[in-house]
């Protein structure tokens, strides 16, 4: 809780937010998020990492696919690319081989991630793409007014599923484990302290970094993943947690009844970028000269 | 004039080095300074006994089909060429192995299929082969050296397309393949030669222009990496693995970067993800992987991306048949995708197109801001040409409108109008141009707006800038061949098929037929102007092409508006230039015969 001895003032408070130069990365329009969205967390979020990490708004890139995260880019004043529903991580492949300078940050929901777009996941994740993947799972699909998700608790009653979700939900964190990903942590949107901190961490992560979001839909789930379930919910990792240790972070990441905050897993290998030098490397390296292609 | 021209076709069971012979024959022509079309046909099991044919056409001046009659049939295994001596023409040759007459049953032997008026030879391959090699599997090679002593074809190439080819094995293959070329030579130039083939001299070398002799999946690759590709995304599919194979390759000695993605969907992304970011990217793919890129194709239209891509076509619908060739994608190619949705669509007629089309693809990509097909098929992407590569690089290495001068204390507009309906275009890390691009229908800044006027006027600026790209420099938009003025058959084709057309067209004229033959590479957006003016001129427009429901007439007679003749076929093989000739005389009958009433 807040310190109450001193009193807050709005003036005060804005004058501070104004001074941080986070809001150079706000774009002029506003969110059109439902009032008390956990995604207003992740933006502020996004706003204050950049602004701490000091990158620069025209070498950041944000894509994202389609749901209510998908507007996201719009709101941010970098370049951004709004692609198609489930097509994110490829689309910002692209990006990166194009240039690598770039930092890339996607942004998807749980049904954009792991109904239409399961498959390119962990493609992503295995070539170590050097991206950030922000993954706001507020467990149904908003943008339609409510329907399941493959992360809908079993037993969810939506438009869809009148007579409860007879489906088990996905564990992403273990996906993203098992498929390679190089750096996987978990953030929850009732504590945007650290979910800034932890897009700090993943943005600063040389390699493909995935942190879940756990994020309230305020208006179309009222039973479920609500912030009053998830703050009793939410824990910490232990402290002594080893994010080196595999094992260690997939039996973190099995305990869904409470789901813990902070870096699961990292690593440092080689990212896509790398791989392409190394084979340019090879391939210069053995040419005798611009040899011609299927000449006679 | 054509003072040569034969075609050869070797026929033999996989195994028998009959892929291998026609090779060496048509590199040894095309080092010679003949002008060759060689197309080989082998079973899609990579193993087994199946059937392989190479066939080869050897020109004085290029031509763009084979065929239909072969002058001689090369026979390594009877049992697959006996049904093929019949495609052997009047006086043609017939060319087997004697040695083993005796081991086979009654009518299994090559020798009794022979017709009347073909001429045969039969030779002792097999003794030869084990005489100079100590092998019988130099049989190939004794047979080439037989047919280049009897025609006299000019030697040094056989030596130099063996050395090349074998040069990499051993020097005694290299040696022994040479004796076994030399001893079927010798009988050759001993044999009395009684068909009517004839061999002239080559043309003149063309100076200083490479020649040289590649598929059309090389030509692709050609043109990609002489337009400056940067990199490439690709998902193997017959027939266009090839390209990705040789740009894997090729691409990272000129710094290029080449992924191969999870699936064609993941294909096109990344190469939209790259075109957003300022690369020149592409993918190439067949129908069935076009068919799940059309929804990133509408995101690269709306968007307004660069990006290209390669469809060589098979056999379908469905998985179909993918080691045949058909025409089959066009509505695909030039319709498929959500929403009001063009793009340019091109189909190269030849090899040489091929490597035009190719570079010029990513010249159009960028000035128009657009995905850019080019659609091959099969038949176009594996069989092999002579081509003539201009001395200069054809292409420009950036043809983007840039970011343009804008207000810095003004928001960006990625797509604000202009006279020319193309605006300016920015990429990431640019300064003072952030811009977020969208699938959702937008404004001038790119952001969201569904409202009437937004719509209409994006949509006219989407449809219109396309316009410009049937008079983009450089490239052969559509052409008109044969008799000028008004002919009493014209002939509309598109892609590989034109080759045939053009054949039959020359054909009908010798048999005076007044007609001439219009090629559309050029398919999306239509060069309509030309066509109208092509149909004005013509007693009757036939439009040949393979696929079952006329898919290029239904595009010519929706934009048109007049009625033409089709011609579809669906063997899976190159539609036959007889059926075409037919089809000619046919309709200049019946055209004579109104104009006489």
């Amino acid at each position: 809780m807040a310190d109450l001895r001193e009193p807050v003032y709005l003036e005060n408070k804005l004058a501070e937010v104004r001074d941080s130069g986070r809001l150079d990365y706000r774009s002029k329009s506003l969110p059109t998020w439902c009032p008390g969205c956990g995604y207003f967390s992740v933006a502020e979020g996004v706003t204050k990492a950049l602004n701490d990490l000091h990158i620069a708004n025209k070498d950041v890139t944000v894509v994202s696919g389609i749901g209510c995260a998908s507007r996201f880019p719009f709101f941010t004043d970098t370049y951004g690319f709004h692609t198609l529903h489930g097509r994110t991580l490829p689309v910002a492949t692209g990006i990166k081989v194009a240039n690598d300078d770039l930092t890339v940050i996607v942004v998807g929901g749980d049904g954009d991630a792991f109904a239409i777009g399961g498959g390119h996941i962990p493609h992503a994740a295995r070539r170590n793409v050097d991206i950030t993947y922000l993954l706001f799972d507020n467990g149904i699909y908003g943008l339609t007014k409510g329907q399941t998700s493959p992360t809908s608790v079993h037993g969810f009653k939506t438009g869809t599923s009148p007579f409860e979700n007879q489906d088990q939900p996905l564990n992403p964190l273990m996906m993203l484990l098992s498929y390679g990903s190089s750096w996987v942590g978990q953030a929850y949107a009732g504590e945007p302290h650290h979910l800034a901190d932890m897009i700090a961490k993943a943005v600063t992560h040389r390699g493909f970094s995935y942190l879940h979001i756990l994020s309230p839909c305020v208006t179309f789930d009222k039973t479920s993943m609500t912030y009053s379930n998830l703050n009793m919910m939410v824990r910490d990792l232990p402290e002594n947690h080893d994010t080196s240790d595999m094992m260690a972070a997939m039996k973190e990441a099995a305990t869904v009844d409470h789901p813990a905050l902070g870096v699961f897993y990292e690593e440092a290998r080689p990212t896509l970028a790398d791989g392409f030098d190394e084979i340019i490397r090879r391939a210069q390296g053995r040419a005798a000269g611009p040899a011609a292609v299927a000449a006679e | 004039m054509n003072n040569t021209d034969f075609q050869i076709a070797i026929c033999g069971s996989a195994g028998d080095g009959t892929i291998a012979a026609g090779d060496v024959m048509k590199r040894a022509m095309a080092r010679a300074g003949f002008k060759v079309i060689a197309f080989d046909i082998y079973p899609p099991e990579i193993r087994g006994f199946g059937k392989c044919i190479a066939r080869i056409r050897v020109t004085t001046e290029q031509v763009y089909s084979l065929k239909h009659h072969s002058d001689i049939l090369v026979s390594l295994n009877d049992s697959h060429a006996i049904p093929h001596v019949p495609e052997v023409g009047r006086y043609g040759a017939v060319i087997y192995d004697q040695s083993a007459i005796a081991a086979v049953a009654e009518g299994e032997h090559i020798s009794g299929h022979v017709q009347p008026d073909h001429l045969p030879y039969s030779l002792p391959l097999r003794e030869i082969s084990e005489q100079t090699t100590g092998s019988a599997r130099s049989r190939n090679i004794v047979v080439l050296g037989y047919v280049a002593g009897l025609y006299d074809l000019p030697k040094d190439a056989f030596h130099d397309i063996i050395q090349e080819k074998f040069g990499r094995k051993a020097a005694s293959i290299v040696e022994s393949n040479i004796k076994a070329f030399e001893a079927g030579y010798a009988l050759g130039a001993d044999t009395f030669k009684l068909d009517f083939i004839q061999v002239g001299k080559p043309a003149d070398k063309v100076n200083g222009n490479q020649v040289v002799m590649m598929t059309g999946n090389a030509a692709v690759v050609r043109g990609s990496l002489d337009a400056g590709l940067d990199a490439y995304f690709g998902y193997p599919i017959t027939p266009a693995t090839s390209i990705m194979e040789m740009l894997a390759t090729e691409l990272p000695k000129r710094g290029g970067r080449l992924l191969q993605t999870e699936d064609e969907i993941a294909a096109l992304a990344a190469t939209v993800g790259a075109g957003y970011a300022g690369a020149r990217a592409a993918t190439a793919t067949s129908g069935p992987g076009l068919a799940l890129m059309v929804e990133m194709l509408g995101l690269g239209v709306m968007a307004e991306v660069p990006s290209v891509i390669f469809v060589s076509q098979r056999g379908g619908p469905s998985t179909g048949m993918p080691t045949k060739t058909e025409q089959s994608d066009l509505h695909l190619a030039v319709f498929g995708g959500a929403g009001d949705c063009q793009r340019i669509v091109m189909a190269p007629t030849n090899v040489e197109g091929a490597y035009r089309c190719a570079g010029k693809a990513f010249e159009m990509a960028e000035k128009y801001q657009t995905p850019v097909i080019v659609l091959l098929d099969l038949y176009l992407s594996n069989r092999y040409e002579t081509v003539i590569l201009p001395k200069v690089n054809p292409f420009e290495p950036d043809s983007s409108k840039g970011r343009s001068a804008s207000d810095p204390n003004k928001p960006y507009q990625r797509f604000a109008a202009t006279d020319d309906h193309i605006s300016p275009r920015a990429v990431p890390g640019e300064d003072g141009a952030i811009h977020t691009v969208t699938g959702l229908e937008h404004n001038e800044l790119g952001r969201p707006n569904d409202q009437p006027d937004n719509h209409v006027r994006m949509s006219d600026k989407r449809h219109l800038k396309l316009q410009q790209a049937l008079s983009h420099p450089g490239i052969t938009i559509h052409k008109r061949f044969g008799d000028e003025g008004p002919v009493d058959v014209g002939i509309l084709g598109w892609g590989s098929t034109f080759g045939e057309i053009l054949e039959a067209m020359f054909l009908a004229r010798e048999e005076g037929i007044r007609c001439s033959a219009m090629k559309a590479v050029m398919l999306s957006p239509l060069p309509v102007e030309p066509i109208k003016a092509f149909f004005d001129d013509c007693g009757a427009v036939l439009v040949p092409e393979l696929n079952y429901e006329g898919q290029f007439a239904n595009l010519v007679m929706s934009q048109i508006g007049r009625p033409v003749t089709r011609l579809n076929r669906v063997p899976g093989v190159p539609m036959k230039v007889s059926d075409i000739l037919d089809e000619i005389r046919m309709l200049a009958e019946r055209n004579r015969a109104v104009a006489a009433e």
